[in-house]
């Protein structure tokens, strides 16, 4: 049984979630029927379930944002897929809770972020996430492009965790070593 | 304006080159996007580009394409207009010179459909242009100031490795040596590719196409003289999710095992997938040490990316692409059933 009464609705938290997100403004015709939770593959293996989330959105419970089971969902896309109704986006809106989340700072409990230091640390000096890329990294003279894109973005902070941010304290150091790394192979040639 | 229209139009290809769809592409620059996960499968990336080289296509890569930062936006690491801004970074390097984008995974496709989709909002959209404007201010010398704009009318359209392998498929098999001989496979499409709707023209009317089933990697196995097989698990999510299996391993090894225990239960030779993470997902030899650790089980069953699967049936494993099998055994072991009487 729904444990809230019809009273218990309150937009407000709702309202500040899809704000900006026109295509999520449908999440308020959800009419329940639970086949997004049916086809889910973070509700096989957690008590993740999308439909009572969507419920609590919509009364405005934000409790959910504390909640480890938003950290869950795959953002596969199946949901939306089966979805009776259009334009209820729920990985976005997942997407929107978890960055809610960051900011009362309950997300980086759930979102193990040591687990993405050496991403974040390729990607801020090679432009992808893996070392040794198959052709290369993007050219060095082209990294400070990248990291003034993602000037105070949370990757910044995991970054500032990764030896190499230790070792050479500033981004563009990395990008002069490789720049003069460079020059030297071209030297070499 | 229409900001996210993006996606080249299979349609209208195949209305227009009824015959040999390939004549489209003859004129045009093909750039293939570079993913993360072909350092792991370079066959991926190599298969394609000798096929496209072998059928006289002008094919490229582009050397100041980044990483998508998919994996960073889903992880909410880089906000929507950081996220936008990166996508629209690439779209302009590669826009000006290709006419057609080939991705060869599903999560890179996603992120460069998804990218224009935000620039719909627009508030997200000025807040993309401001962290372009930035840019533009702090670049200087080889940076050309100017060069990155939101894309009005960008010439570049994408299209998906197997949509385009799809349109070209006669040709495709003109090329080949060997065939699938009677195997049985199972394929996996792969979230990004199956339950996506942002490359379908919503808006002229074609979102039906979303609803179809997606049977284009059962036809190339067809073609290929093998026998798909349908089991349980065709549709469910290979078990990355987003990183959850860095994050939650032993829970979403959960979903990659009943995948490829459903996949075992049907007989199947081996599994195909158009998706480099999909693949590292289902065949990583670790994955499989993992599964059988935490649930009393090794399964075997080898995966393949369609890209590394038309190269071996090519042979041109014996030639150019030779290091793909020498470095995985997982490779070398669907070599060996494809090519030895
Ligand atoms: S996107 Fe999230 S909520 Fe939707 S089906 Fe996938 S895991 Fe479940
Ligand atoms: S499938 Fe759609 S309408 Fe049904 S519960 Fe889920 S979000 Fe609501």
């Amino acid at each position: 049984m729904d444990e809230y009464s019809d009273s218990d609705w309150n937009w407000d938290f709702y309202e500040g979630l899809v704000e900006d997100v026109n295509e999520n403004k449908n999440i308020i015709q959800c009419i329940q029927c639970g086949k997004c939770v049916g086809e889910c593959p973070a509700a096989r293996i957690s008590n993740f379930n999308i439909r009572k989330i969507i419920t609590k959105v919509l009364r405005g419970d934000k409790s959910v944002l504390k909640e480890p089971d938003i950290w869950y969902c795959f953002l596969c896309e199946r949901c939306k897929r089966v979805c009776p109704k259009e334009g209820i986006n729920i990985p976005l809106l997942v997407i929107n809770l978890r960055n809610e989340s960051f900011r009362k700072s309950y997300g980086p409990k759930y979102n193990d972020l040591t687990k993405y230091v050496q991403m974040a640390e390729k990607f801020l000096t090679n432009g992808t996430v893996l070392s040794e890329p198959l052709d290369g990294g993007l050219p060095p003279e082209r990294m400070e492009e990248l990291n003034e894109i993602c000037n105070h973005a949370r990757i910044k902070y995991v970054f500032k965790a990764s030896p190499e941010s230790k070792n050479y304290d500033k981004i563009h150091r990395i990008i002069e070593k490789r720049k003069k790394l460079q020059k030297e192979k071209i030297k070499r040639k | 304006m229409v900001l996210n229209n993006l996606s080249l139009d299979h349609e209208e290809i195949r209305k227009n080159y009824p015959e040999n769809p390939l004549e489209f592409f003859k004129d045009k620059k093909l750039c293939l996007f570079k993913a993360c996960l072909e350092k792991y499968f370079p066959g991926v990336r190599y298969g394609i580009q000798d096929l496209l080289e072998v059928l006289d296509l002008d094919v490229i890569t582009c050397a100041n394409q980044s990483c998508c930062s998919g994996t960073f936006f889903q992880r909410n690491l880089i906000t929507r207009p950081q996220f936008a801004a990166i996508n629209e970074r690439n779209l302009n390097e590669i826009n000006h010179m290709a006419d057609i984008l080939l991705v060869s995974c599903n999560g890179c496709y996603n992120s460069l459909l998804r990218g224009r989709d935000f620039l719909r909002q627009s508030n997200i959209k000025k807040k993309t242009q401001a962290v372009l404007n930035n840019l533009k201010k702090n670049s200087s010398g080889e940076n050309y100031p100017g060069k990155y704009e939101l894309l009005k009318t960008p010439r570049l359209r994408i299209i998906h490795d197997l949509d385009f392998l799809h349109l070209i498929k006669d040709e495709v098999v003109n090329t080949l040596k060997f065939n699938l001989k009677g195997l049985k496979v199972a394929v996996h499409y792969g979230c990004h590719y199956l339950n996506l709707e942002r490359d379908k023209r919503t808006e002229y009317g074609l979102k039906d196409s979303f609803f179809k089933d997606k049977t284009k990697l059962e036809d190339f196995i067809n073609l290929f003289g093998g026998v798909p097989v349908d089991y349980q698990e065709r549709e469910s999510c290979c078990g990355w999710g987003a990183s959850q299996i860095v994050l939650h391993e032993k829970d979403a090894l959960k979903i990659t095992f009943q995948k490829l225990k459903s996949v075992q239960n049907v007989g199947a030779d081996l599994i195909l997938t158009p998706c480099p993470t999909c693949l590292y997902t289902l065949g990583k030899p670790e994955h499989r040490e993992n599964i059988l650790k935490f649930y009393g089980e090794f399964i075997d069953v080898p995966v393949i990316h369609l890209n590394e699967l038309i190269a071996i049936l090519r042979g041109c494993e014996e030639e150019r692409c030779v290091n793909i099998r020498k470095k995985d055994p997982r490779v070398h072991k669907i070599y060996e059933i494809i090519t030895l009487d």
